[in-house]
């Protein structure tokens, strides 16, 4: 069986993959893009630990897991609704345009 | 009643008269003026009594009548009070209650009872005069309940000094009659010379008075007692004598002795404290007058002769007594001669005649001072009364004439008034002739006489001659006085007028006149030519019995050059009195009107600039002004300034700049600071705060990781 | 009965109290308010009346005692109780303070307020009279300071505030030393009663050493600290600024109490706790005393002579007859033992009663005639004898009282003060003649000022007629002249009393 660290390393991969995106990334869905991807990297880590644990009958991680993707659909869903209406205010889905919450 | 009781019970009836009077019946004039001699009768009734069964006591010296109970409770003992009649108080007793009496008859006159109230008459100003169907007549006294009961108070006090057996009580017999004269001579308050001369009086009197106190106490701290017993015996007497005081080198009897002596000093008027009695006639004349003249200052006289037995103890004391009274003497018998008022002639010969009265205890001379004191008096006090009835009968002119600016007491307004006033004119004269000394008949002439003798039997010379000449002017004077008053012509309308007084008023002139004659005659030496040996020499035993031994022991030696002496100035006086006065018309005329003598050797002045002046300044000026509203105030008033300087201190110091400013203020000026600065951070791109959350997750996590595992 | 018996000087101290806070309750009916603390006020004095017919002069020591446990922590009790000396001061107090109430009944200003303070400061006095325990007598003694304060401070005339406030700051400047010496007492002894520190507080050894220093030196600041606050209510020169300007300025009933009964809380304080706990330094000092006591005397009656304003004679007055008694309590103190020490001591407490009886007097005929004619200054009045006839005849009366004319209560004190002190301090009695003398001199200023002389017309007629004293406020001298009098001349009735207790204690 392939061992742990190799999850792992995908695992976090995948987080900076999807970090720098949110980092980065000017456009507004760009950077929910981003969150996703971590959100997955994050299901990736709570399934291998939970395949590699000795309490495989608990089914934990999967639960987990869907609970994670549920809330990821829900966010992206309130997430989307408030990039379209921002953009149906100001005209712009670039995040660096949205800096009025500032003194 | 026992004779105890009795004596107990003498002073009451004035006294209660008095509260009788005050509380409940000064509305009415007669039932006033019953209680008021209804009072004095009692308590002459009593005297008499008391006297006359002490006249039948063999040894009255030895076992006087006494009594005392506990008055004050002093720590573990008790302080007595309690009444004695021995030969001496016997005596004062004797003529006290006599002179009482008659003033108390004499005023109901004299205050114009029965007549008319005035028509402008103002409580405290003498009565004007009432207009009855066109006429004005003399009005009645507005305030003549209030008189009787101010009398009354003084007979009380009179008879409490009189029948004490202790200092203490005769003390307060002493004071009540000071608050009675001040009252009395203050009576017309509304007058400003009466209201001035009360005080004076009163205050005059309380400068001996305190003295006197401070001698009480000192007694009384030495001896343990106040009662005349306890002291005069002979072992108390020998301690008094022993101890050193340090003060002028006296010895504690003479110190005590001194100290009572300057209370009699104020009381009986003596150079210097003879002040206030001039000023005394402002009073009622002469009622009051009468009362300061005749009786009150006699009880400085009688303190001195119940303190006798200590004064005597200390020859420094008896050299000052027998100075102050011989000095007194010849002073106000010089200052007489220039008086032109009435009363105020007859107050300085009282001064003057005291001064004998001190002089002869000042000489050890016992008996003769208790004499001359019966005898003057009496005499005095006819003279006073006397003086009243002339006054009042020119008021009489002067409200018929009703010209007021006639001085009613000048003795240049009078003359002539023997005809119009024959009663007033013949006791006056017995009066006057007592009072000068003349020869044989009266009474003054023997006790007079009696001081000259013992003056010269004791080789004090000095003191024998000034007093001749103090005797001399006293004749004098006195003829000038009768002489101005009743001989000649009259001066003024006024004097034509006159009047003579009632029957209330000149009966007490008579029966005075009649012991100003007689009362010598009790007291006639032995030894004296042709007569003596007649009558007994009565007084010479009864009152010398005090002094045991020594009193009995009086050589009777007849020497005769004290007799000349007294014949030749009594006479003397007398007819130059009365050749100089013959003819004199107006005051330009006496050749005596020596503005010294007129202003009684500037005394008052002097006094006036050298004690009261000052006295009013140091109250007015240094105590109030200065010690207290400026120095002891000025320190308090300090204390505020400074307390508020220190609080403002603190708040300009401490409270507004560090704690205001540097705390309160300097931390929202930090924390203002502090925001400023950071604010650039807040950039509001999501994606820098997202940075710099993971910078810190970072440091955060390090920072942790390297505690956590170190 | 059995508690009344138990708790009689509870009832007489507190029943003012109580009286005051019902008359919060009354209605708003001035008349009625007015009644009811009169009535009040009397239950105390018949209660007073009730201990002195159950007081045993010849018994040794405090009677009717009370003890009850107040301040546990610190151990300080309730114990009250009367020996003859502070029995006559309780006499007094309840006395005066109906007497007071009846001169205020022409007080329309606020009346249920004034009566209430009235009936606080009685409880306040009595208090500092009845004390056996050195905290309670601290926390009567600055009781009676607030009802005054207020007194003066609301009913007091124009310059009331400068007046009331340099009373209180006086006074409380005076006791703080008092308080620091009563805890250092407390402190040591770990009790405050009085009966107790008597013993233990003179039966330390000369040489224990306290806080450091030497038992004589803590002593001596103690008896200074005690001297001075007393000194400054008594008051001695030169602590008596003070009283001037509080007795012009308060009300008439209130300067009757602050004369007749509140001076009398400090010279009490001299004889209830200097002397039996100072001993030695009360025999060192007492020359300093007498000083004092003598320039009390001296410039109190010169500046009674150099006054204008006639309340303010009268109250100069008071700082003259308070010298006679630090004088008598100098005396004792350095006579103790002696028979010179019982009188001057029986004399000192006897002045305290005349005078609480004369100076209250005389406040009051002071008030009635400024209630008439608003004014106080001497040179207002003259010759007003013929209107007032009656009055005069009182002012007279009462003014030969405080003259201490012989025959009336003044002289009998007096005089024992003298007799007292001559011996042991006799230059001082001597010097004090001289404001003995002066004494006469300014009571005839006072009666020739208003009384006597041409009258002045103003007073005559019209609108500003003069009204002859009225029948209340006879009433409230009556009793006042009555006790003058027969304390004058029999002063053994209460002299028994005050005289037993003295020989006992000093």
């Amino acid at each position: 069986m392939v061992p742990l660290s190799w999850y792992l390393t995908l695992a976090a991969g995948l987080f900076s993959i999807g970090l720098f995106g949110v980092l980065v990334r000017r456009n507004a869905v760009a950077i929910l893009l981003g969150v996703e991807l971590m959100l997955n990297a994050v299901n990736i880590n709570l399934v291998a630990f939970w395949r590699y644990s000795e309490a495989l009958a608990s089914m934990n991680g999967q639960v987990f897991a869907i609970i994670v993707f549920a809330v990821a659909a829900a966010e992206v869903s309130v997430g989307l609704a408030l990039v379209i209406s921002v953009y149906r205010r100001r005209n712009t889905v670039i995040a660096d345009e949205l800096d009025m919450l500032k003194w | 009643m026992s004779t105890e009781t009795l004596i107990w019970l003498l002073p009451l009836p004035p006294a209660l008269a008095f509260f009788l009077i005050v509380l409940f019946t000064n509305k009415s004039k007669a039932v006033s003026h019953t209680i008021a001699v209804g009072a004095a009768f009692l308590s002459w009734l009593g005297a008499m009594v008391v006297f006359i069964r002490a006249l039948g006591v063999e040894h009255l010296a030895e076992h006087p009548f006494e009594s005392a109970i506990n008055w004050l409770p002093t720590g573990e003992t008790y302080l007595k009070i309690g009444v004695l009649i021995d030969p001496l108080s016997a005596i004062v007793l004797f003529f006290v209650a006599w002179c009482v009496l008659m003033i108390f008859l004499y005023s109901v006159g004299y205050h114009n009872f029965g007549q008319p109230a005035g028509d402008h008459d103002h409580p405290g100003l003498p009565p004007h005069g009432a207009t009855v169907h066109g006429h004005t007549v003399p009005s009645v006294e507005p305030m003549y309940s209030r008189f009787f009961a101010f009398i009354g108070l003084f007979a009380f006090g009179m008879l409490t000094l009189v029948v004490s057996d202790n200092v203490l009580t005769m003390f307060v017999g002493w004071e009540i009659m000071g608050l009675c004269s001040y009252l009395l001579i203050g009576f017309w308050y509304g007058k400003e010379s009466a209201r001035n001369a009360a005080i004076k009086a009163f205050m005059t009197t309380r400068v001996g008075d305190v003295f006197m106190l401070l001698g009480i106490a000192f007694l009384y701290s030495v001896t343990g007692s106040l009662s005349f017993k306890d002291i005069f015996n002979e072992e108390v007497l020998k301690v008094l004598a022993s101890v050193p005081t340090g003060v002028f080198g006296l010895s504690a009897a003479g110190l005590i002795g001194l100290l009572l002596f300057i209370g009699t000093v104020g009381k009986s008027a003596q150079f210097p404290l003879h002040v206030w009695l001039p000023d005394a006639m402002e009073g009622p004349t002469p009622v009051s007058a009468m009362i300061h003249a005749a009786t009150m200052v006699s009880a400085g006289v009688y303190a001195v002769i119940r303190m006798f037995p200590i004064i005597s103890l200390d020859h420094t004391t008896m050299n000052i007594v027998a100075l102050i009274g011989t000095f007194t003497a010849i002073f106000a018998a010089t200052i007489a001669v220039a008086q032109n008022d009435i009363k105020r002639v007859l107050a300085y010969s009282t001064i003057s005649q005291l001064g004998f009265m001190i002089a002869a205890l000042g000489i050890e001379a016992y008996v003769a001072a208790t004499f001359h004191l019966v005898t003057h008096a009496f005499f005095k006090a006819l003279l006073f009364l006397g003086s009243g009835s002339v006054i009042h009968g020119m008021e009489h002119g002067v409200l018929h004439t009703g010209n007021h600016k006639v001085d009613p007491q000048d003795m240049f307004n009078m003359g002539g008034l023997r005809n119009k006033m024959p009663i007033t004119f013949w006791t006056f004269l017995i009066g006057g002739f007592a009072l000068s000394g003349f020869p044989l008949i009266t009474a003054g002439f023997w006790s007079k006489d009696e001081i000259l003798t013992d003056a010269w039997k004791h080789d004090h010379y000095i003191i024998f001659g000034t007093l001749a000449i103090a005797a001399f002017l006293t004749a004098f004077y006195t003829m000038r006085q009768i002489t101005l008053t009743f001989f000649g012509e009259a001066r003024t309308k006024e004097a034509e007028h006159a009047h003579e007084t009632p029957w209330t008023m000149t009966t007490p002139l008579i029966v005075l006149s009649v012991f100003a004659i007689t009362f010598g005659w009790v007291g006639i030496p032995e030894y004296f030519p042709g007569i003596g040996g007649l009558l007994p020499n009565w007084f010479h035993e009864f009152v010398g019995s005090m002094l045991g031994e020594h009193g009995a022991a009086e050589a009777a030696k007849f020497d005769p050059i004290p007799l000349i002496t007294s014949l030749v100035v009594a006479l003397g006086g007398l007819t130059a009195g009365y050749f100089a006065y013959r003819n004199v018309k107006s005051p330009a005329e006496d050749k005596l009107q020596i503005s010294v003598l007129k202003n009684k050797w500037y005394v008052d002045e002097l006094y006036n600039v050298v004690f009261i002046k000052p006295a009013a300044w140091f109250s007015e000026v240094f105590v109030s002004k200065w010690m207290d509203k400026g120095f002891i105030d000025g320190i308090l008033h300090i204390f505020g300034p400074a307390t508020g300087g220190v609080g403002s201190g603190i708040r300009n110091y401490f409270d507004l700049p560090i704690i205001n400013h540097f705390l309160g203020d300097g931390s929202a000026e930090a924390t203002w600071w502090i925001g400023r600065n950071l604010r650039p951070i807040q950039t509001g791109r999501i994606q820098q705060y997202l940075i710099l959350s993971l910078i810190l997750l970072f440091v955060v996590g390090g920072l942790l990781y390297f505690l956590l595992m170190a | 009965m059995e508690y009344f018996n138990t708790h009689l000087l509870s009832l007489i101290l507190f029943t003012p109290t109580i009286a005051a806070l019902i008359m919060l309750f009354l209605p708003d009916n001035a008349q009625l308010q007015r009644w009811f603390a009169f009535i009040s006020s009397l239950v105390p004095f018949i209660l007073t009346l009730v201990l002195w017919s159950r007081f045993d002069p010849n018994a040794a020591g405090f009677q009717f005692e009370e003890k009850y446990v107040w301040y546990e922590a610190i151990n300080s009790s309730f114990h009250i109780g009367v020996d003859g000396i502070s029995f006559s001061m309780v006499l007094l107090t309840t006395l005066l303070t109906p007497l007071a109430i009846l001169a205020s009944f022409s007080v329309t200003d606020r009346v249920k307020p004034y009566m209430m303070l009235f009936l606080f400061l009685e409880t306040g006095m009595l208090g500092v009279f009845l004390a056996l325990d050195l905290l309670i007598f601290f926390v009567f003694w600055e009781i009676g300071l607030v009802p005054m304060y207020f007194l003066i401070n609301q009913w007091g005339s124009a310059n009331r505030n400068y007046a009331s406030l340099k009373f209180m700051i006086y006074t409380m400047g005076g006791s703080l030393g008092l308080l620091l010496a009563v805890q250092l007492l407390g402190v040591l002894f770990g009790t405050f009663d009085l009966v107790v520190l008597y013993q233990q507080w003179n039966s330390l050894s000369a040489d224990t050493i306290l806080l450091g220093m030497p038992i004589h030196t803590v002593k001596t600041i103690a008896f200074w600290a005690f001297a001075i606050a007393f000194a400054v209510k008594v008051p001695v020169w030169p602590f008596h600024t003070w009283l001037p300007d509080a007795h012009t300025e308060a009300p008439t009933a209130g300067s009757m109490i602050l004369a007749g009964v509140l001076l009398k809380l400090g010279a009490y304080g001299f004889i209830r706790l200097v002397l039996p706990l100072y001993p030695v330094e009360s025999k060192i000092f007492a020359g300093a005393l007498a000083v004092l006591a003598v320039g009390a005397i001296v410039f109190g009656a010169f500046g009674s002579y150099g006054q204008t304003d006639f309340k303010r004679l009268v109250a100069y007055s008071s700082v003259n007859h308070m010298g006679f008694v630090v004088l008598g309590i100098a005396a004792a103190g350095l006579a103790a033992g002696t028979a010179d020490a019982h009188i001057a001591m029986s004399g000192a407490v006897l002045q305290m009663f005349n005078h609480g009886l004369s100076a209250a007097g005389m406040f009051f005929l002071v008030g009635v005639i400024y209630e008439r004619t608003h004014t106080r200054n001497l040179d207002d009045f003259g010759g007003l004898f013929p209107l007032v006839p009656v009055y005069g005849g009182i002012l007279i009366f009462t003014s030969m009282a405080s003259l201490g004319l012989p025959g009336l209560n003044g002289f009998v004190s007096e005089f024992m003060i003298v007799r007292g002190s001559y011996q042991p301090l006799t230059i001082y009695t001597a010097i004090a003649m001289l404001g003995l003398l002066f004494t006469g001199a300014y009571i005839l200023k006072g009666i020739k000022k208003v009384l006597h002389g041409p009258l002045n017309e103003h007073w005559a007629h019209g609108e500003h007629k003069l009204t002859e004293i009225n029948l209340r406020e006879i009433i409230v001298m009556a009793p006042l002249m009555a006790l003058m009098l027969f304390t004058g001349l029999w002063p053994m009735w209460i002299l028994d009393i005050i005289n037993k207790a003295v020989t006992a204690l000093f």
